[in-house]
């Protein structure tokens, strides 16, 4: 039953407050009621108001009603502490599942400063921002991971109170961040069976010193290596090349998931991905086999994220 | 919520608030009091520099117990109005020190308004009242402190918006204080106690009213509907004194409690308005023979209205009083008759041979009467602010060796004699004239206007007012107590800072009378704002006093009144920009709805295209404003030439816009 009105709740906001990259709160998105304090405060209005009754005393029916008269214009402020900011979501990048991802938020207003505006998704805390008038704040806020995968965020709430506290207006907001999880690394020694000639000792001497296997320059390519950038030549003004070395065959590592001898997939494919880290910081190149999935071996950032892609949506359905 | 700090801005300033709304209650607190919240105030910015710790448990639980103790010690007891709210200030100062997070400060605000609501029960003077604005807006500024973000620094802003929000509040509050019913008091409730004032007392000795005569202060104001009587007229009855010990007049409360009994009144009505300073005690000041239908007095067995409670506060009534009136002309029940009579037995023995002699020189009362009034009109009398002192036949020594008095020896001696003489009399305390002010049109009366005259009851003509001190002092009925005592100089002589002393210098008249006329208003229009008042002005207003229509009418005000500020606060925020950009954005807001709106970092080129595949039918409305609008933003055109074309193309774009998303096209972006 609770489930059932949650889901109901969740597509009537879909409905109601679209995903959006950018949004202004407005009317349709910002929702109002009294806080607990402000219940408080006319609880002490009533007590108030029977103190005027039986003392007969027109100064206290003063004092109390332009207090129930602040309470209503309390409800505009508040509301219009909230209304007209402009929320735009900036960034938001890979992060290795259990990190906590970044994502950047501005927060833009029209005319009017907005202050004490609190941003929180829910369990966590919340980050307390003014927006100068007229002006832009952004910030950066940090949500946990937990598992591989597209990071699916509740509904970020951005509420306040001021300026009295007797009304809380807030609204959720679905600002389309796609933030895409890694596995997290598992370290583990790379597969024995996979390492070519079995002399893993002197693999990384013989590829630091590949020189032999140098073919020549071809112009960059976003994704290569920067240790492969021929920086003598761009320092020339040649302009920037890098360094193309011949394969060596026999020295390219299979990282498959057969060979990860995790208990589950879960720590398998964690294993895959510190395989993954560990290739690059010794710069060999390797391939990714999965069911379903081969990957041929090659070396450099852009094959590491397509790699690591590869891992964190194994199994999964793709986002949309 | 509950772990944060209070932030600096809040703590300034509801210390300042306490400040402020303690003020006005220290004078009527013992000193330690004012010495007990500066103690409790360093400590708490100690605790904020993280000087010094909060207090402990069993120093709290101590500080309570001593509070109770201290208030009960002071106020002799801990329940009744006055304890209560000495317990609420202390404990609001108390708060201070254990006040560790916003909900607690929370609590000592909601104390502060609490505390600014009952000064209002002690107080109601113009002063009090703004000063207690000051008060309400450094409340609310401590509670926006509060809210704010706790690095903000600027507490003058917080002030600002307070004054501000109470300034919108004034319209609605207005409408509320006019048109919430005024119901009767829910249940009986203790009065706060009168401080000790200076004013009439129930008892009358010689030497009494000249030291009232003394004071400056103001009794009550009176006004008329039509003109104001003559000053011959204008005795204002407070109490009837009928028991006499030899030396003292006091009241005798079975005569005042019984019914009005047989009174005719004939002649011209004069309806006015009394608006009584507080006393502490019940007596109200009225014309002979009034009437009121105020449902909050009564009217006593001895011809005075009495209020239902002790003057706590100002107290407004109007009554009606006529051009003639009898009382009691067909005679006295018998009981009444003796205890008019009454005298002590041993007391004044050459009054009473003067009494016999002239009870068997006149037969008639009437004339008996007559003849006193004008002994003392013949007779060396001497009217006089400064009496000597009389032994113990008081009566006897002034009227035949001092003749030297104020009104209530004048009184008491002429009630003794008559009563020696077996005429039912007695002696009424109250004030006599009063001041006009001209700018208002009302009379003042202060306590220097006290007056003591008599009353004798006369066969065939009822209960008859004289004045012995008119015989003596003409000018004093007739032009108040300064004329009359200007050959003295003793008027105000104990109080050389008395407005009314001063009103030869007419600028300081005019001021004085000025505030004056200022302060009746006041508790003409907003303190005596009570049900009676409120029907009357729903009845001016709005012609009916049937609850239910005006209900409909106060609903709709006030329903108008908040629909009007609504507007004005919520109205959608005009768009800023030049005319380019102020299209550029109705587009986006449009098209956002289509979630189509403009993306971060994406120029007009590429929204163009991305349009442009979403909505191809709208390709040529598009393409139109997209050519419009880069000429205008980019080409150095005539603004308003590029406008009168830009205009069109989005009203044209806007026109043809589906209402919903179309489906997504099949090809992806190029």
């Amino acid at each position: 039953m609770r489930a059932r009105a949650r889901r109901w709740h969740q597509g009537w906001l879909r409905r109601r407050i679209p995903p959006a990259r950018s949004l202004r709160l407005d009317h349709r998105r910002i929702f109002i009621l009294p806080s607990r304090a402000g219940m408080a405060f006319l609880l002490l209005l009533l007590i108030m108001l029977i103190g005027a009754i039986n003392y007969q005393n027109s100064l206290v029916y003063g004092l109390t009603f332009t207090l129930l008269s602040l309470f209503w214009v309390a409800l505009h402020h508040t509301y219009r502490n909230l209304a007209a900011v402009q929320l735009r979501a900036t960034g938001g990048r890979a992060v290795f599942a259990g990190e906590q991802v970044p994502l950047g938020l501005t927060l833009r207003s029209e005319r009017r400063e907005h202050q004490a505006l609190k941003l929180r998704w829910p369990g966590l805390d919340a980050v307390s921002v003014d927006v100068p008038a007229g002006d832009e704040q952004a910030l950066t806020l940090f949500h946990p991971t937990e598992r591989r995968g597209w990071l699916v965020l509740e509904r970020l709430r951005i509420e306040t109170r001021y300026p009295l506290g007797w009304f809380v207006a807030w609204s959720l907001v679905d600002l389309d961040w796609q933030v895409l999880v890694y596995p997290k690394p598992v370290s583990a020694p790379l597969p024995v069976g996979a390492a070519p000639d079995g002399e893993e000792g002197d693999q990384p001497h013989a590829q630091q010193e590949g020189v032999a296997d140098f073919q020549g320059l071809r112009a960059y390519r976003p994704g290569d290596s920067r240790r492969r950038l021929d920086w003598r030549a761009w320092s020339r003004g040649q302009g920037l090349h890098s360094k193309v070395f011949a394969e060596p065959q026999q020295q390219s590592l299979w990282l498959d998931l057969a060979a990860a001898a995790g208990r589950d997939l879960e720590e398998c494919l964690g294993m895959l991905t510190g395989w993954v880290l560990e290739m690059e910081r010794e710069q060999r190149p390797y391939g990714l086999s999965l069911p379903g999935v081969r990957i041929e071996p090659a070396q450099g950032d852009r094959h590491r994220e397509v790699c690591l892609r590869a891992l964190a949506l194994y199994g999964l359905e793709a986002r949309a | 919520m509950s772990t944060a700090l209070i932030p600096r801005n809040a703590l300034a300033w509801l210390l300042g608030a306490q400040v402020v709304v303690l003020l006005p209650h220290l004078p009527r607190l013992p000193w330690w009091v004012a010495v007990l919240w500066l103690g409790c105030a360093a400590w708490r910015v100690q605790i904020q520099r993280m000087r010094w710790g909060y207090p402990g448990r069993i120093l709290r639980a101590g500080g309570l117990l001593l509070t109770g103790v201290a208030v009960f010690v002071t106020q002799g007891t801990l329940i009744g109005l006055d304890a209560t709210v000495m317990l609420l200030l202390l404990l609001f100062m108390l708060k201070l020190l254990e006040m560790r997070n916003p909900r607690d400060a929370l609590v000592v605000i909601y104390l502060g308004f609490f505390i600014l609501a009952t000064a209002f029960l002690f107080d109601q003077g113009i002063p009090l009242t703004l000063y207690q604005c000051v008060g309400a807006v450094v409340l609310v500024a401590a509670l926006i402190g509060l809210q704010q973000s706790p690095a903000r620094n600027d507490p003058w802003r917080a002030l600002r918006s307070a004054a501000a929000m109470l300034l919108q509040a004034l319209p609605l509050m207005l409408l509320m204080f006019l048109f919430f019913p005024r119901l009767a008091p829910l249940w009986t409730i203790n009065l706060p106690s009168a401080e000790s004032r200076t004013g009439l007392s129930d008892t009358m000795a010689p030497a009494d009213i000249a030291n009232l005569a003394q004071s400056p202060e103001l009794a009550f104001r009176a006004s008329f509907e039509g003109d104001i009587p003559p000053p011959s007229r204008l005795y204002w009855r407070a109490m009837t004194l009928s028991r006499f010990d030899g030396r003292v007049w006091s009241q005798d409360r079975l005569l005042e409690g019984r019914q009005p009994q047989a009174v005719e009144r004939s002649g011209a009505a004069l309806e006015y308005q009394v608006v009584a300073q507080p006393t502490g005690r019940n007596w109200l000041y009225s014309l002979p023979g009034s009437v009121s239908d105020s449902p909050e007095l009564r009217a006593m067995g001895d011809d005075t209205l009495r209020a239902k409670r002790p003057l706590s506060s100002t107290f407004g009534y109007t009554a009606t009083a006529y051009e003639h009136v009898q009382r009691q002309r067909d005679g006295l029940p018998d009981d009444e008759r003796q205890r008019l009579l009454q005298l002590p037995e041993d007391s004044d023995p050459r009054s009473r041979a003067w009494a016999e002699e002239l009870r068997q020189r006149y037969s008639s009362d009437a004339e008996l009467v007559n003849a006193l009034l004008r002994h003392f009109n013949q007779q060396p009398y001497h009217y006089t602010l400064r009496p000597p002192t009389l032994g113990r036949h008081s009566n006897d020594e002034f009227l035949f060796d001092t003749r030297r008095g104020f009104c209530e020896h004048y009184a008491g001696a002429m009630t003794f004699v008559l009563r020696a003489a077996g005429i039912p009399a007695r002696v009424v305390t109250g004030y006599q004239g009063g001041e006009l002010n001209p700018r208002g049109g009302y009379l003042l009366v202060h306590q220097f206007d006290a007056h003591a005259w008599i009353e004798a009851w006369l066969p065939g003509q009822g209960w008859q007012s004289f004045d012995p001190t008119f015989q003596v002092a003409p000018s004093r009925i007739e032009r108040g107590l300064e004329e009359a005592m200007r050959e003295e100089g003793s008027f105000l002589a104990d109080a050389p800072l008395a407005g009314s002393r001063y009103r030869d210098i007419s600028w300081v008249n005019n001021l004085r009378l000025t505030w004056d006329d200022i302060n009746y208003q006041w508790q003409l229009r907003v303190l005596n704002f009570q049900s009676e008042e409120q029907l009357a002005l729903f009845k001016r207003w709005l012609g009916t006093a049937d609850w239910r229509r005006i209900g409909v009418v106060v609903l709709s005000l006030v329903g108008l009144v908040m629909v009007v500020q609504a507007l004005i606060w919520l109205r959608p925020r005009r768009l800023s920009g030049s005319p380019a950009q102020l299209a550029w954005q109705r587009l986006d807001q449009r098209l956002g709805k289509l979630g189509l709106g403009v993306r971060a970092g994406e120029g007009p080129r590429d929204w163009q295209a991305r349009l442009r595949q979403a909505l191809p039918q709208q390709r040529a409305a598009i393409d139109g404003f997209f050519d419009r609008f880069i000429e205008q933003s980019y080409a150095q055109r005539q603004p308003g030439e590029a406008q009168a074309q830009l205009q069109p193309s989005l009203q044209t774009l806007l026109r043809s816009l589906p209402r919903r998303r179309p489906p997504a096209p099949s090809q992806a972006l190029d």
